[in-house]
């Protein structure tokens, strides 16, 4: 994988959305110890959609994105991945089955730079004889170009500690990107953004959702966070679904109501 | 009026990159004034002989450091290994076969090493404290507290053989040297273990392997110790129970001279070489300089305290 990352990018190009689920779970618990995380969740998710999960504290949402992204397992239930059943056996796992996921504290080495932050995991490499280098002027070259793609022009030498949060989070979003996932999972990217951040966020995600066939999953506090963004909202509880609504059908107040438990 | 701020910022940075050297290449002189014999060729060739030792040990010693471990097993390994290689002459294995089963002894150490503390979650300060103490046991056992000479003349070939006026181990050291550099920042491996320091959090996340890099750190520290061991009996002409002892705190100081942070993440190997030959240069400067051997201990380490403290004071004006 690591050493074709630009033939693995241009390989999925626009034309190949597909019409089945990308994602299915169905009956999906955690518990830890006697409390019980999540119960009985199941949902679908089509290829090129973007599912919202909303809830209140507690509800569920990063354990269900942690199951997901296989940094947790399960109790119970089953995942489908493309109508397989299937199980992340890690990060690494999931990540090799096509999910990427971008955490809330977004996942950066803050001393080291800007396109080793990019590109780890995935390093490109090149052969000199029987042993494989870094290839550091290609990936300085991609990752500011990747960069410069989203509209930004920050230094690829700088280090991670010196970036805005903003910047921190388009680089944790374009990495993720850019990995060319099936599935992108986001815990809660908006919190503690400025609109016109979470505005620039959500018009790269638009691109990036044209440009291929990647399915997203974003989680958040509010409704009204992501209303502009979501193709689907699920509501959560307390670790169970309290409501499953398209786009056009959603209501506000209802998904908050719902949220908070108050009876519609 | 931006960019030349910019500019002297990274000149800066440059020549702020390689400190350590500057800093040893001063002392070396300033300390010359004082002790003459330091610009003696044969007294130079000295320093970068025995500078050997401590320098393999701190280059291990450094790529468990860059993971945010520590290895204090390595001066233990460092007389362990080559005894396991000369027992096993002694039954008849053949001398270059000793030599590779010496290097082998060191990484599985590591390997060990690295197992317990990744997957028992032993602290490594714990777990390889427990290592030293066991090791230099069995090497007392196996060696009754004697020196173990009378070496084959192939194994000493190392330390007993020049080229020209330079001795082979300097040439030896060099490319392993080399190797190790080349192996942290130019491969996937090494570049992660820096990351691994970093945030083995974010590491994890992102799909790297945290617990096989971390062992790899320590199966590196165990060859580097093997290889300062056989390096120092070849020059030597014995192997002890006790004979590394003495560089175990060089080894911790050399890397944190050059700015191997302790938490790991960061640091530069290059820096590290010096770092070691710093401290040589001390151990060697105060034993010509005529201190009293009662007191060579707390002047070296006096020595070794100021340069850290300069070092520390300079990161914090500098803020590099």
């Amino acid at each position: 994988m690591r050493c074709n990352f630009c033939e693995d990018y241009q390989d999925r190009g626009p034309n190949m959305k597909k019409a089945g689920p990308i994602l299915q779970v169905t009956g999906l618990s955690k518990n830890f110890g006697t409390l019980r995380a999540l119960s009985n969740i199941s949902f679908e998710l089509a290829g090129g959609k973007i599912l919202g999960l909303v809830g209140d504290n507690g509800a569920g949402r990063s354990t269900l994105l942690r199951i997901l992204s296989g940094g947790l397992q399960p109790s119970g239930g089953q995942i489908y991945l493309e109508g397989k059943a299937t199980r992340f056996k890690s990060p690494a796992d999931a990540m090799k089955k096509g999910i990427a996921i971008t955490y809330q504290f977004s996942q950066l080495v803050d001393i080291a730079k800007v396109w080793e932050n990019f590109f780890m995991g995935r390093e490109l490499t090149k052969r000199i004889g029987p042993l494989a280098f870094l290839d550091v002027q290609k990936m300085k070259h991609l990752a500011a170009g990747a960069i410069a793609k989203y509209g930004h022009t920050f230094d690829v030498e700088r280090e991670a500690r010196e970036l805005s949060g903003g910047q921190r989070r388009l680089l944790a979003i374009s990495r993720a990107i850019q990995a060319n996932p099936k599935i992108f999972l986001m815990d809660e990217p908006t919190h503690g953004l400025s609109k016109r951040v979470i505005n620039e966020i959500f018009d790269l995600l638009r691109k990036t959702k044209e440009a291929s066939d990647t399915s997203i999953i974003i989680t958040a506090q509010w409704y009204e966070q992501v209303c502009d963004f979501v193709d689907e909202v699920i509501v959560l509880r307390r670790g169970e679904v309290v409501g499953h609504f398209d786009a056009e059908s959603a209501d506000g107040g209802q998904v908050f109501k719902l949220a908070m438990g108050l009876t519609p | 009026m931006k960019s030349a701020r910019y500019l002297f910022g990274a000149v800066r940075a440059k020549s702020m990159e390689y400190y350590t050297w500057l800093l040893f290449i001063g002392i070396y002189l300033a300390t010359g004034l004082f002790v003459p014999t330091l610009f003696i060729p044969a007294t130079f060739l000295n320093v970068l002989v025995q500078g050997t030792t401590v320098g393999l040990l701190s280059i291990g010693m450094a790529f468990v450091m860059l993971v945010g471990e520590i290895d204090l097993s390595v001066v233990a390994v460092a007389s362990f290994a080559p005894m396991a290689g000369i027992l096993a002459w002694e039954i008849g294995l053949p001398v270059p076969a000793a030599i590779l089963l010496t290097l082998l002894v060191g990484v599985g150490v590591g390997l060990f090493n690295g197992l317990l503390i990744t997957k028992l979650r032993i602290p490594s300060l714990v777990q390889t404290c427990a290592m030293w103490w066991m090791l230099a046991g069995i090497v007392l056992v196996a060696t009754r507290g004697m020196a173990k000479a009378g070496l084959p003349n192939s194994w000493m070939q190392l330390g007993r053989v020049f080229i020209g006026p330079i001795p082979l181990l300097v040439f030896f050291f060099i490319i392993v040297v080399s190797a190790a550099v080349i192996f942290a920042r130019r491969t996937v491996t090494g570049r992660r273990l820096y990351l691994v320091g970093g945030n083995s959090e974010a590491c994890s996340a992102m799909g790297i392997p945290v617990d096989r890099i971390r062992i790899i750190a320590f199966m590196t520290s165990g060859l580097f110790s093997a290889l300062a061991g056989y390096a120092l009996s070849a020059r030597m002409g014995f192997v002890s129970a006790r004979f590394a002892v003495e560089w175990l705190m060089p080894a911790i100081a050399a890397p944190v001279i050059a700015g191997l942070s302790l938490t790991g993440g960061r640091g530069n190997l290059i820096n590290v070489v010096a770092g070691a030959y710093l401290v040589q240069l001390i151990v060697i400067v105060v034993r010509a300089g005529g201190v009293s051997g009662y007191s060579y201990e707390f002047v070296q380490g006096l020595l070794v305290f100021i340069a850290i403290l300069v070092d520390t004071v300079r990161r914090r004006v500098t803020g590099l």
